[in-house]
């Protein structure tokens, strides 16, 4: 495990065209972190950077992605025209020969995980404060500190295949189950036209998604990763509050929605609904009963009632926890079911790239650190996950790791599907059978193509 | 409280046939009779000499004729094949004597004869005709059950039963008497079927109040035959009685609760009828009519097989009926007999009377509706009625979604319960047990079928239509139902055409719609490749799984599916791989072949593939050299 904090040298984001004059190089920089670097320090890195970018356009039309010196590894992201983000790490680094950084690589930040890294940060800014581009030039540097500073600070990113692999983990429903969540959404909105329904989460896993399939992650990041961990901490905490508050509450704003000033409060954000074909800005509203938690929006230009949102909630509350309690006896039936059928220690790993469906064997997951896939494996995971072209369109690759590790990789029809397996004394034919079978048994009901 | 009110329909729900069959009225030189068995009318000018006239609801049956007068008429009915008159008049003698007249073609024939009842000192209180040569003598002493040969003018004794009744009460439908012993205490059912009678159960009332004729009916509802009783002021309160209840008592047939007890709430004189399986129940003093359904599923009140019903509907006034002029309605010349039949004797009309389906969704609360949805699913005549209300539902979505889900629940599970007769009925074969479901009452059935043609199809762009499907599929599964081709055609149709692809992959990924070959190449047609091949590799359509990926360029995949799923191969012509093949890289071509020629028995290269045997010796000979 790597901790992001004591391994991410700085991350900055900088746009040339804001101080062309010499004088005015700082501000070009719309943020830095860390904080304490001085203002030379900081016209120096984001200057080498500029000088790179600019020096590879030369060769490439396309940007810039990475640059790696003997110390220091930078990737580099140009989410919009002329807006750099650049995240930097630092590499372990002997004086032997470079073949040595073969062995001693997996100690750092996998690239692909790095440049993820900046991907999602820039789409959660975007979600809540827009493109860079619509920030007027005076707002900017402010907006991009108080966004960015909590968000650097609170990432915990590690080397685990789920930051690899940004999915979504679903939650398996019956149908009558997964039909009561659809008619709930439907009678909400059919009774508050207003308001629309964008996603509906249980525990960590989502059940409906009202998104766009780029807008869903980073929505659902921000509640899982961000919003109900915290959400979580505080029913512990208050355990009597909680169950005071059994019929559900906002949670976004934090306080809740009790008077008309709270509505002042409503987070905005940018996004676009799945059927729809460009973002727009709404207002967020989260609610959240039990272990369930629904998030809804609304156009920003509606005129808001405080009215609505009490009747809203005096109507969603029971409504709510009576599926949430519905939904927990299915979890637990299925819970007891995977349990038995994930007895074995198979690791696989599932990815769908249509509806970023995610889905790992139990020995894959976070709660049992123990049995982490080892860095070399998931180095080589991440290669085959990023270099989608070598695969096409469906394919297998077998590798095999020094250590007796085979790890094999399926792409069929937009989906992948990662076995782990160690095996001393096995061959490619063993290997692609128990391979076979373990798709076979996990992924009912998909269609894979032959191999 | 929100209203519901049916477009168009009319406040009445309760009306008179429109056309009402006229006789002359009752007057001192006219007589005027009623069979209910036959539903006829008989007029009796002068005791006959000047003329009979017999009208019924069926034309066919009419007739006149003329006769002798031999004393006052106290009964005068047609058997059931309107072959035989019987005639029971009021003698000086009291003697329990019937007379006979043979018919021809409605006609009197000359042969006429008489029977005495086999009691020669019992008194005559009626009699009935169970079956077409079948009569029953009804006495106080007993009934006798006899055969009449018209032939040989003569009456056969074939059972006879001893009773001590003063009165009785009878149905025609289920062929049982009803005699009233002990003051009317005590109420004694019989069965007269196969010549012969059967004593059934008695009826116990309560000896302190004992029933007069007058609150006595045997009425046949939902399959059974139930004695209806009249119970005044229940609570015994002399000053002050309560309302007036109807107990309906089990007499016959198989029920889950024997005894019904219907809520008036109201006091003074009372009439009943049978509609459509619904009880009629008639008010003079407040002119209004209240309707009872026993077949609607209530909390029983603590005792065992007795439960309570209140009126399904607020009271409301019989339509005003026209003779051609409005006549006046709950008439105290009003005779009401079972089970429809209601005759004004002063104006000389026979009417029957009938439900008006439409007018139960007039103006009733909207948490009303799906009850009142159950209540019209068990009627006959109720299917345009249910579908009117499905479609105003529909079309106002947005202010009765909650209302349309659980109508769509009551509809299911009558859909589902028909469903389940039907399968074990085939299960049981044709010639099983058909004969027996003949007589039960088939209620309207709203099919998935049904429902998409008649609902949905005409309204595929009303804005909350998604929503609709969505209820309605819910519903399905709720019942335990699988949602069929029809309502997933829909679905897909409907989510499509307002633009929510998104939740049409979702209910796919989760297999709320059933896998079917239709749906996937709906999938496929829309552009989700991804759920059309799984749906077809779960239906092991493999030959559509080639032939989309041929259609995708990937010849190498195809005949892996070919040779791969589900252990069977699946032919595929070779010369369609090889097709495929030829244009891609010659490593593909080569590969392709190979493989075929090591599979010959399904799609080894053959027919027509002359032209790919060239290219490959092309290929190879190009390698070689």
């Amino acid at each position: 495990m790597i901790d992001v904090k004591t391994k991410i040298t700085s991350f900055f984001i900088f746009n040339s065209s804001f101080g062309p004059k010499e004088g005015e190089e700082l501000k070009r920089v719309l943020f830095f972190h860390p904080n304490h670097i001085s203002p030379d320090a900081r016209k120096n890195q984001v200057g080498l950077c500029e000088a790179v970018v600019k020096f590879m356009s030369t060769f490439s039309s396309e940007p810039c992605e990475a640059l790696q010196t003997q110390t220091k590894r930078y990737i580099f992201y140009q989410p919009e025209k002329g807006y750099w983000m650049v995240l930097v790490v630092t590499i372990p680094y002997a004086t032997k020969a470079t073949s040595a950084i073969g062995e001693t690589r997996g100690e750092v930040l996998n690239p692909s995980i790095m440049s993820d890294l900046l991907v999602s940060a820039y789409k959660m800014f975007k979600l809540f404060m827009g493109s860079f581009k619509d920030i007027p030039m005076e707002n900017i540097y402010s907006t991009c500190e108080e966004f960015f500073n909590p968000y650097i600070m609170s990432k915990n990113l590690t080397n685990d295949i789920s930051d690899l692999i940004q999915g979504v983990s679903y939650l398996p429903l019956d149908k009558n189950c997964f039909f009561k969540v659809i008619c709930l959404i439907d009678l909400l909105e059919v009774t508050y036209p207003d308001f629309k329904c964008i996603s509906f989460v249980y525990n960590d896993q989502l059940i409906w998604n009202g998104l766009a399939t780029n807008d869903m992650l980073t929505l659902y990041q921000y509640l899982v990763q961000t919003l109900l961990p915290k959400q979580v901490e505080k029913e512990i905490q208050g355990g009597a509050v909680a169950a005071a508050q059994r019929h559900g509450r906002f949670i976004s704003p934090p306080d809740g929605i009790r008077t008309s000033d709270d509505l002042k409060k409503l987070v905005k954000v940018y996004l676009r609904c799945e059927d729809d074909t460009e973002s727009k800005q709404y207002y967020l509203i989260i609610y959240r009963t039990l272990s369930a938690t629904m998030c809804f929006t609304i156009d920003v230009n509606t005129t808001l009632e405080i009215e609505t949102f009490r009747s809203l909630d005096a109507f969603i509350g029971p409504h709510l926890s009576t599926i949430a309690s519905t939904i927990s006896e299915q979890c637990a039936l299925h819970a007891l079911q995977t349990a038995q059928m994930l007895g074995t220690d198979q690791k696989f790993v599932y990815f769908n790239r249509l509806n970023l469906a995610y889905k790992s064997s139990a020995s894959l997951s976070k709660l049992v650190p123990s049995t982490a896939i080892k860095p070399e494996v998931l180095s080589i995971i991440a290669d085959i996950h990023t270099d989608r072209k070598s695969l096409g369109n469906y394919g297998e690759v077998i590798i095999k790791t020094p250590d007796e590790y085979w790890i094999t990789g399926k792409t069929s029809n937009e989906r992948e599907f990662y076995v782990i397996i160690q095996e001393k004394n096995a061959n490619l034919k063993e290997i692609a059978d128990e391979v076979k079978r373990i798709c076979e048994a996990q992924m009912k009901g998909i269609f894979f193509y032959p191999m | 409280m929100a209203k519901f009110s049916l477009d168009d329909s009319e406040e009445y729900y309760i009306k008179l046939s429109d056309q009402p069959k006229r006789f002359d009225a009752d007057s001192p030189v006219t007589n005027v009779f009623f069979d209910d068995t036959n539903g006829q009318v008989f007029t009796v000018r002068s005791g006959g000499v000047t003329g009979v006239t017999v009208i019924g609801m069926d034309n066919s049956k009419n007739t006149s004729f003329r006769m002798e007068d031999r004393g006052p008429i106290i009964s005068i009915k047609f058997s059931p094949d309107h072959k035989i008159l019987a005639i029971q008049r009021n003698h000086e003698s009291q003697n329990p004597v019937i007379e006979f007249v043979n018919f021809k073609d409605l006609a009197p024939t000359n042969v006429e004869y008489s029977h005495t009842c086999k009691w020669k000192n019992a008194k005559l209180v009626g009699f009935v005709w169970p079956k077409a040569n079948e009569i029953a003598f009804v006495t106080d002493h007993g009934i006798e059950l006899l055969q009449v040969l018209p032939e040989k003018k003569q009456l056969k004794s074939l059972k006879s039963t001893s009773f001590s009744g003063a009165w009785f009460s009878w149905c025609a439908l289920s062929n049982i008497v009803l005699l009233a012993g002990n003051n009317g205490a005590l109420l004694q059912p019989f069965l007269l079927n196969n010549s012969s009678i059967t004593k059934l159960q008695k009826l116990e009332l309560d000896a302190a109040r004992p029933v007069v004729e007058r609150d006595v009916f045997l009425l046949r509802l939902c399959d059974a035959t139930w004695c209806a009783v009249f119970r005044h002021g229940v609570t015994t309160n002399v000053t002050a009685p309560g309302p007036t209840e109807v107990w309906l008592l089990l007499v016959s047939g198989t029920v889950s609760h024997s005894t019904h007890i219907l809520k008036t709430g109201l006091v003074g004189r009372f009439a009943v009828n049978v509609v459509d399986d619904l009880v009629v129940v008639h008010h003079q003093s407040s002119q209004t009519s209240l309707l009872f359904d026993i077949a609607e599923t209530v909390g029983t009140d603590g005792h065992v097989g007795q439960v309570s019903h209140a009126p399904l509907l607020p009271p409301a006034p019989l339509r005003p009926a026209r003779v051609p002029d409005l006549c006046p309605m709950y008439s105290s010349n009003w005779v009401v007999f079972q089970p429809d039949y209601i005759i004004d004797a002063r104006l000389g009309c026979l009417w029957r009377v009938t439900l008006v389906p439409s007018a139960l969704a007039h103006n009733i609360p909207k948490d009303d509706i799906p009850r009142i949805v159950a209540v019209l699913l068990r009627r006959s005549d109720s299917e345009d009625t249910i579908y009117r209300i499905l479609v105003q539902l529909v079309e106002n979505t947005d202010s009765y979604l909650v209302e349309l889900t659980k109508v769509f629940d009551e509809i299911n599970s009558v859909y589902k319960q028909w469903a389940e007769c039907e399968m074990a009925r085939s299960v049981a074969g044709v010639g099983g047990n058909a004969g027996t479901e003949v007589g039960s009452r088939t209620p309207v059935v709203v099919s998935q079928t049904d429902f998409c043609t008649r609902v949905l199809h005409a309204r595929a762009h009303m804005p909350r239509l998604v929503q609709v499907v969505a209820a309605y599929a819910a519903s399905l599964w709720r019942q335990g139902l699988v949602v069929q081709q029809p309502v997933a055609e829909a679905c897909v149709r409907v989510l499509v055409s307002h633009g929510r692809g998104g939740r049409l992959r979702a209910l796919v990924r989760r297999r709320c719609l059933p896998d079917s070959r239709p749906l996937a190449c709906q999938l496929l047609a829309l552009g989700e490749l991804q759920l059309a091949l799984d749906m077809m590799a779960r239906l092991q359509r493999t030959a559509d799984i080639v032939e989309v990926l041929l259609g995708w360029d990937e010849p190498v995949a195809a005949a892996g599916v070919s040779r791969s799923s589900g252990g069977v191969p699946v032919p595929v012509p070779a010369r369609k791989l090889l097709a495929a093949a030829r244009p891609r890289p010659p490593h593909t071509f080569l590969a392709l072949y190979h493989a075929l020629q090591l599979q010959p028995v399904t799609s080894a290269p053959g027919e027509q593939c002359d032209i790919y045997d060239e290219y490959y010796k092309q290929l190879t000979s190009e390698q070689t050299s």
